[in-house]
């Protein structure tokens, strides 16, 4: 019998339906709320701007490491829009003179990130640094071509169009603590 | 009608269906389906759609709370986790000073290090080079000193991380100049019994 006679026990699919019912609203509240703590988990947000900053650091480094003399304008460009601040600053008062230098020497520069991580993370002020292995290949008309490992420290800040390098450098050898 | 039919089934008599005969309104102990009242009908719909909704909506929320907590950003607790990050930092910069740091003359407190240091592919390769220092330790009287300028942490998974060390190596041969020369090294290390032991070391 489908309909249920007065004081007769519910029908086993009405019982089925309001369990279901009653599960599947538990299941999207609990699945609704777990979302929502995940989604505004500030670890989360974190690591992907770790990992944002060391993808946006790695290629800023490389492309400070890289330089055609036969393109030069573009790769200046390149230089210019990877950094910010007085880095950009400097860049872009030596311009100029640099662009000489490089057609002078007409030098192929280019540089391959073999490992980098990030070693600091302030999210809130919007500042990074990052250290960087990698190798960079130098080839001049003159010169045989010389590969070498570096290691650079660089700087970052997050500005209106994304993470910035604001400082690179060389991660210096030999310490005080360290000199015999 | 007949005296059988209970009174909440009254409506179902009144409800239009056409392609109900005379014949099958008298036969109402078998209560074919089609005979449900439509609100009745609409009720049941509405409440299978509801769960429906629910269902899928709960499903759609479960995925992507696991998107966003299984990601591999999350994952990587590399600076998220900053008491993990220091003691994987701590433990394999101080391992790496000092294996990397002896004297040939005093070459059995490195090969000690060494042993509780390193583990895997990394202990196997440091004994093979290791053993040639020893051979060669009397003529070259050799003191290396390794100095960690700056560790940064790759991956950090559980007991496995991955890190990136710029060391400074300084060799110092007899009645000769100390030479200095810096080293990038990408280092694996797993954690045993709470301490992060080298499994791997790559020259970069």
């Amino acid at each position: 019998m489908a309909v249920r006679r007065p004081g007769a026990p519910r029908s086993p699919l009405s019982a089925v339906a309001t369990g279901l019912a009653a599960l599947a609203a538990v299941l999207a509240a609990w699945s609704g709320w777990s979302w929502y703590a995940a989604a505004h988990d500030g670890t989360a947000a974190f690591a992907q701007d770790r990992d944002r900053v060391l993808a946006v650091g790695e290629q800023a480094v490389q492309n400070m490491n890289t330089l055609d003399h036969a393109d030069l304008s573009h790769g200046l460009d390149i230089w210019e829009s990877s950094t910010t601040g007085d880095l950009h600053s400097q860049l872009v008062q030596g311009r100029a003179e640099f662009t000489k230098q490089v057609q002078q020497a007409q030098t192929v520069t280019t540089a391959k990130v073999l490992s980098g991580a990030v070693t600091e993370l302030d999210d809130r002020a919007g500042r990074a640094s990052v250290m960087v292995a990698l190798r960079i290949a130098v080839a001049a008309p003159k010169n045989t071509p010389a590969t070498k490992e570096a290691r650079m420290l660089a700087e970052l800040t997050r500005t209106g169009d994304g993470w910035k390098l604001s400082a690179l450098g060389q991660a210096p050898m030999g310490d005080s603590a360290a000199n015999p | 009608m007949t005296t059988e039919v209970p009174a909440d089934e009254a409506p179902a008599a009144e409800a239009p269906d056409p392609e109900l005969s005379p014949a099958d309104e008298a036969s109402v102990d078998e209560v074919p389906s089609h005979e449900v009242p439509a609100a009745v009908r609409w009720r049941r719909r509405l409440a299978w759609g509801a769960i429906g909704a629910l269902l899928l909506g709960g499903g759609g929320f479960l995925y992507a709370g696991v998107e966003a907590r299984d990601a591999p950003a999350a994952a990587n607790r590399a600076l998220t986790d900053s008491a993990a990050t220091d003691a994987v930092i701590a433990e394999v910069g101080s391992a790496l000073a000092k294996v990397l740091s002896y004297s040939t003359g005093d070459t059995a407190a490195t090969a000690q290090a060494a042993r509780a240091l390193l583990d895997g592919p990394a202990a196997t390769q440091y004994q093979q080079l290791f053993a040639q220092v020893q051979q060669r330790a009397p003529e070259q009287q050799l003191i290396l000193s390794t100095r960690v300028v700056r560790v940064g942490v790759v991956q950090l998974e559980g007991d496995q991380a991955q890190l990136l060390v710029f060391l400074d190596q300084t060799a110092q041969r007899k009645e000769r100049q100390a030479t200095m020369v810096a080293a990038q090294l990408s280092v694996t290390a797993h954690r045993k019994d709470g301490h992060w032991r080298i499994t791997e070391l790559k020259s970069r």
